[in-house]
This record gives structure tokens, C-alpha cells and sequence, in this order.
């Protein structure tokens, strides 16, 4: 008999291809990561000699780290934000309606624009007399002239948040377009049997539509509360870690390429990577199906 | 480490295009066919590599030419250019030093001459220098010497200059520009409060630079020093400088590249910076540039002309010919080859004595055209040129410290907190890591 035996190995084989790049590209490097970050490593002769977990000590009294990973954690909060935006913006566009490709494609160009040009773009908007500025002056939400400029970017009060804007309107599309094909794989005959019973859109909404595309919201939490722990991208770009806005990220790219320190960065990227493993199983828990 | 180079650090010459990348991939195809070609050919004559930092292909003609000189009169060795990419350079001669097979120069900035002597890896070349260390600036040479040691041959430097708007020079009732850093503040606020229009836009991004220039110690016997009174009252004019609006909001986010936009746009009367942005202003600003007129950066209480980023030539440990070696070195920043180069690049300046009176820097001295006259003012400010930065090596964790000083300071001028609190915060901080 063909026993199990045979198609597990036939099994294996067809997943070599991505294993082999995997473990290229992505277990390799967090092992070798791991292994970095319980060593001082030498830049000349590349030698890791153990240091009796030196970094992590460093890390733990380092204020400038717990700072950076506060920063981190704090963008999390654009996950729900972003996360039931982009859910209810699918389900608007998800509508047999004309126009409707258009609005997708619109919702998509942040996506495909590249993050330094995006930048470039919204450093005018946040510029104290940028395009922002002159919105509120001009509805009287700030006063006039110099008084009411404000340095969106560079004033710690505003600043974080004003680059989670930036990353809400750069992903919004992204995780759309995720939704909208978790929402398409929903039969219409449900829907139709949920209007007859009597149901109205908002019920149908939390009743049907939420719990069908619940995998997708795992994915899509999953993706973005990564996505929000490694902020580095959004924050190098608009304000170089100025104005509290510096991050774990930051904190681990600093340590590895100014000080050329690469067994604490690796200790600084592991401790990331715990953060990001733990929420990762939170987000199981919670959205994942309980069987 | 050694602090990122800035843009500016980086004269604009040496950016990199698509078509230098095309470049590249040939290049590095011939240096491929020439490295099978070395390895082929019985060993004739020496091999003398040295590699430069983003100056190919640009200057490839300045380089073909003075190898061709070498070589003609040095039979017994080959000197051989490799140009690579800064970021680069560092991991590959570690690498090269580790392997027992270095180049026989290398071109440096300051801060990796401090770093590599101090690790020990790049060699003392006082020795080889003989009677030609006269030839170079002292300022030039107090840059590369390390405990007393010259390291590198001092090459290529750039030095800030004042480019000012007349018109609004002319609105605010200023006559002259400013002699001193202090009349450079006074002159920013009568600009402010007559025109409207900020006066210049300090690199405060790098504030060690600032404390460097104004003559105010960041150490001192292993502890930092920077809250004493002198400080305090330094940073309390960039703070007042910033309230009354002398200073644009966004300061420090003012790079290069903004400078220049903003000075293009009229939004501020100054620009302090190297001479080659006024190249920009010349293409891209025709009516400001008609109006500009140029001064030296006042020399601070350091003595110390601003703005200057000193490149250099080192020759890495275990090389085979130290001696040759250092040969090239020389001949390759002798006067001649210095303004040679500096003729190339069109904004940068040689660290010989006699280069920068050489008639290409000083005739521009009575020009109408900004950038000649840029020219003539930053060669004359080149005898006070010192590349401003704590040498590596000092500081246990350079990228937290740097980020503490610069967000206190950022603190303080911005107005959230009080100059010698912030101060006092930053100065904290540092010697609990100093004394570790």
C-alpha cells in the first residue's frame, strides 16, 4: 500500500521551495540574531565571544530603549483604528455600485507610493504653515497668523500621532483590499436571508459580516500590530526620531549602524521580537477559532 | 562610530546618479577584468590600491591622469584607483585588515582617522611626511593627529560661507555682514523685526559641532562639562534666537537640501553653509542669485572656521609597503594634485598652504558672479578649518548620548524647557554612561 509514509515525503517536497527560502531568509537570520544578541561581536576578526547577557542588562537600565519601546507600543494604537476602517471602507466598496473601481483604486495609491516620496508630500502638509495649519486656520479651529502655526511634526505633543496619520493613510488601502476579498468569499444568499429575517445593515454588519471575515481580521490584526511594532520607516522619514517620536526600531538600526554595536542591537531586536511574539499569541487567542 | 556624513558632508558633486550607476556596473566590470588581469600577469611591479569614497566616475579623468604620473615615475610600483561607496568603505577594509590583504591607502574622513588609530589599525605616517608636512595647513593636520601622531595625508575640505540677500539685507538696514557670531545674532533679529523674514537657519542637528565651534568643551577629564555658564549662555541665544523668530520654526529638521529651498525662496536672508549650494541657487534661483552677496562664516570663539569636513588619505595596518605607500599618499595631496582636484570638483578646497592661494581660488575675490567670490572667501577661511566632532572612541555609547544631547538642546531652544535644566539633564546623563 502507497502507506503515509511516502506522501508526507511527497508532501515535504512540494514545500522545499518555500522552506529552503524561508529558512534562508528568515529563521536563519532571527537564529543568528539570537545568537548575536548573548555575545560581543568583533567587526574585524567576526568573532561573538559570550557575555553573560551584558546587552540585556544594558537594556534594562537603558532609559533611552524603554522610551523607544513605549513609542513602539503607543502605535498600536492605530491598529483598531485602522483596522475597522479599512472594514467598513471595504464594505463600502465591495457595493455593485458605478464608480466603485475608481474609489478602490484611489484607496489603494498610498499603498504602491513609496514611503520617502509619501513623506516628502506630507512633510508639507505638517509643515507649521503647511496645508494642515491653513485647514484649522481657516475654519477658526487656530487663530490667525503666527501665534496659530503649529509644528505638527516637531512638537512632542503631536508628533507621534501625526505619523500614525501617516501610516493610517498609507495602509488603510492595503488591509481594504485584504477585506474585500475576505467579503467576496461571503455568499449573497446569507446576506438575503439576514434582510428577509429583518435584520438592518448594522446588525448585518456585526451579525454576519464580522464573524464570516474573522480570519481575515486575525491576518490583518496580525499584520499591522507587526507592522506597528517595527514602525521605523514612517518615523525615519518625517522626523529622524526628533520629538519623541524615536522607536524600538530606530533604537536597534542606531546602535547597530552609528555605534556599530551589533550584539546589543540584536539584543534590542530579540527584546522587539518577544513583544511582537507575545502579542502575536494574544491575537490567537483572541481571534483565532477556538477549535 | 563615526557620525553619518550629511548630505552636506558629502559634497553635492559626489551624489550618484542613474547614469553613475550604469557607470558603476562597467566599472566594476573593469575592475573585475583588471583584478583577473593582475592576477594573470607575473608580478612585474607592485601593486598599490587605493580606494576613494564616491568620487567615480565624475572625477575618473583627475584620477586616470595622476595615476598615469605615478606610475611613469615610479617603475617598481603600480598604483591602482578603486573608488566604492562610503558606507562601504569601513566593513570592507576591516575585512581587508582581518584578511592580511589591506589597500595600500584608503581615503577617510576625520572621526574613522580617530576611531582606526585608536584601535590601532591604521598607521602613523609622520615619518614618511619628512620636510613635505610643512606644506600642509595646520588645521589640517591638528585634524588627523591623533596623541600627537599625524595618520592621515589631509586631501579634500569644504568650509561654510555666508550667501545673503542684499534686498533684504537692504529692508532691514543691515550694511555689512556679520564680523562675529554675536553680530550675527543682533543682525538676525533687526532682520526679523524689520522684514518679517527670518534671518538663517543654524545646523542645529549636530549642536557638538556648535559647542566645538563656539570654543566650549564637551569633556573634560572623562566627565561632560556642557551645563557650565558659557554653555548655558550659547544655547540661551539659539533659544532667544528662535522665540523672536530669527530662526525658522522647523530648525531642525533643516537639512541641506531645505536650507537651500528655503534660501531660494526668499524665506530666509542667510544662508550659512558650504559654497557649492550657491551652485544650486544659480540654477534654480536666477533672481535670488543675482542679488546674493557672500562673506566669510564668522570664526568663533574656537577660532575655528565652520563647516568644514575634512577627507584623507590613511594607510591601514599590515600593508606590504608602508613606505610606497605612504609615497602615493603624498603625491596624491601635494599642491599640485590638490588643485588639481579642487579645479574638478569646483567647490571644494585643497589642505596645502600654497593650494588655496593658488590664482583659481583667489582671482574670484573681486568677481561679480556669488559662486567665484564663495570660492575666494572659503579659501581664505581654510587656515581656520577644523572638522568639529568628538573623536569616536570617547563617547561609550555615541548614538544615545548624541540623542540625548540633541533632544534637550532641541528642548531648550524650542522653548519647553529652561536652558541649563535641559542642560543639566543631558550633562546627567552622559556621565552615567561615562563612568561606566
Amino acid at each position: 500500500m502507497k502507506n503515509s509514509n511516502s506522501y508526507t515525503a511527497i508532501a515535504y517536497l512540494f514545500l522545499a521551495p518555500a522552506l529552503i527560502l524561508m529558512g534562508i531568509f528568515t529563521f536563519w537570520p532571527v537564529a543568528f540574531n539570537t545568537y548575536l544578541a548573548f555575545g560581543n561581536y568583533d567587526l574585524g576578526s567576526g568573532h561573538v565571544t559570550w557575555n553573560n547577557f551584558e546587552h540585556f542588562k544594558y537594556l534594562y537600565k537603558e532609559e533611552l530603549f524603554h522610551h523607544a519601546l513605549k513609542n513602539s507600543l503607543l502605535y498600536l494604537l492605530i491598529v483598531p483604528v485602522i483596522q475597522i476602517s479599512a472594514l467598513v471602507v471595504a464594505k463600502l466598496v465591495n457595493n455593485k455600485l458605478p464608480g466603485m473601481t475608481m474609489f478602490r483604486a484611489i484607496y489603494y495609491i498610498p499603498v504602491i507610493a513609496a514611503v520617502s516620496i509619501a513623506a516628502v508630500v506630507w512633510q508639507n502638509v505638517y509643515k507649521y504653515d503647511g496645508i494642515l495649519t491653513w485647514f484649522f486656520q481657516m475654519i477658526h479651529v487656530l487663530p490667525e497668523g503666527v501665534d496659530g502655526q503649529i509644528d505638527w511634526i516637531g512638537n512632542p505633543d503631536t508628533a507621534l500621532y501625526m505619523v500614525m496619520v501617516f501610516t493610517f493613510w498609507k495602509g488603510i488601502g492595503y488591509y481594504m483590499v485584504l477585506y474585500l476579498a475576505g467579503l467576496q468569499a461571503i455568499s449573497p444568499e446569507i446576506e438575503e436571508a439576514a434582510i428577509l429575517d429583518g435584520a438592518n445593515a448594522w446588525q448585518r454588519f456585526w451579525k454576519i459580516t464580522v464573524p464570516l471575515v474573522k480570519p481575515t481580521i486575525l491576518l490583518c490584526t496580525l499584520l499591522s500590530t507587526i507592522a506597528a511594532i517595527k514602525s521605523f520607516q514612517e518615523v525615519m522619514v518625517l522626523t529622524k526620531g526628533q520629538a519623541d517620536t524615536y522607536t524600538a526600531l530606530y533604537y536597534v538600526i542606531d546602535q547597530a549602524f552609528r555605534n556599530y554595536n551589533f550584539g546589543r542591537a540584536a539584543a534590542a531586536g530579540l527584546v522587539v521580537t518577544f513583544f511582537c511574539m507575545i502579542l502575536a499569541i494574544i491575537q490567537f487567542r483572541f481571534f483565532g477559532d477556538k477549535n | 562610530m563615526g557620525v553619518l556624513l550629511s548630505e552636506e558632508e558629502i559634497p553635492s558633486v559626489l551624489s550618484i546618479t542613474q547614469e553613475e550607476d550604469k557607470m558603476k556596473l562597467k566599472k566594476m566590470l573593469v575592475v573585475g577584468a583588471a583584478v583577473f588581469a593582475v592576477a594573470a600577469q607575473a608580478q612585474a611591479a607592485e601593486t598599490l590600491e587605493f580606494w576613494t569614497m564616491n568620487l567615480a566616475p565624475k572625477f575618473e579623468p583627475f584620477f586616470k591622469e595622476r595615476v598615469a604620473k605615478f606610475n611613469a615615475a615610479n617603475k617598481d610600483v603600480e598604483a591602482k584607483w578603486v573608488d566604492m561607496n562610503w558606507d562601504q568603505i569601513q566593513p570592507k577594509l576591516v575585512a581587508a585588515i582581518a584578511a592580511g590583504s589591506p589597500p595600500a591607502l584608503v581615503n577617510f574622513n576625520v572621526p574613522w582617522v580617530h576611531e582606526f588609530a585608536a584601535q590601532g589599525n591604521i598607521l602613523p605616517v609622520e615619518q614618511y611626511m619628512g620636510a613635505a608636512k610643512n606644506d600642509y595647513l595646520p588645521a589640517a593636520l591638528k585634524d588627523v593627529t591623533v596623541k600627537g601622531q599625524v595618520y592621515a595625508f589631509p586631501f579634500y575640505n569644504s568650509v561654510s560661507i555666508i550667501a545673503y540677500n542684499k534686498d533684504i539685507f537692504e529692508k532691514a538696514g543691515v550694511k555689512a555682514a556679520p564680523k562675529s557670531f554675536d553680530e550675527l545674532m543682533t543682525i538676525g533679529k533687526q532682520i526679523k523685526d524689520k522684514t518679517g523674514v527670518a534671518a538663517f537657519a543654524p545646523k542645529l542637528s549636530n549642536f557638538t559641532g556648535m559647542f566645538y565651534y563656539a570654543g566650549l568643551p564637551m569633556i573634560e577629564g572623562g566627565k561632560a562639562v556642557f551645563n557650565g555658564p558659557k554653555h548655558v549662555a550659547f544655547v540661551q541665544k539659539f533659544a532667544d534666537a528662535y522665540k523672536s523668530g530669527v530662526i525658522p520654526k522647523d530648525a531642525f529638521k533643516i537639512e541641506f537640501e531645505q536650507e537651500i529651498a528655503l534660501y531660494n525662496s526668499g524665506k530666509i536672508a542667510m544662508m550659512t553653509t558650504a559654497p557649492q549650494a550657491l551652485k544650486r541657487t544659480e540654477t534654480d534661483a536666477k533672481a535670488i542669485y543675482g542679488k546674493t552677496g557672500v562673506a566669510a562664516f564668522p570664526v568663533g570663539e574656537g577660532k575655528m572656521a565652520f563647516g568644514a569636513w575634512l577627507m584623507d588619505f590613511v594607510v591601514p595596518k599590515g600593508t606590504k609597503n608602508p613606505a610606497a605607500a605612504a609615497k602615493l599618499g603624498l603625491f596624491l595631496t601635494n599642491d599640485e594634485s590638490q588643485v588639481a582636484f579642487s579645479k574638478a570638483t569646483e567647490t571644494t578646497f585643497p589642505s596645502t598652504k600654497k593650494g588655496n592661494l593658488d590664482p583659481y581660488f583667489q582671482t574670484g575675490a573681486n568677481s561679480a558672479d556669488p559662486v567665484d567670490q564663495a570660492r575666494a572667501v572659503a579659501a581664505k577661511s581654510m587656515d581656520n578649518a577644523r572638522t568639529l566632532t568628538i573623536p569616536p572612541g570617547v563617547l561609550p555609547d555615541e548614538a544615545a548620548m548624541t540623542k540625548k544631547l540633541q533632544d534637550e538642546v532641541q528642548n531648550a531652544i524650542e522653548g519647553r524647557k529652561p536652558v541649563k535644566a535641559a542642560l543639566d539633564a543631558a550633562v546627567a546623563a552622559w556621565n552615567e554612561k561615562l563612568a561606566k
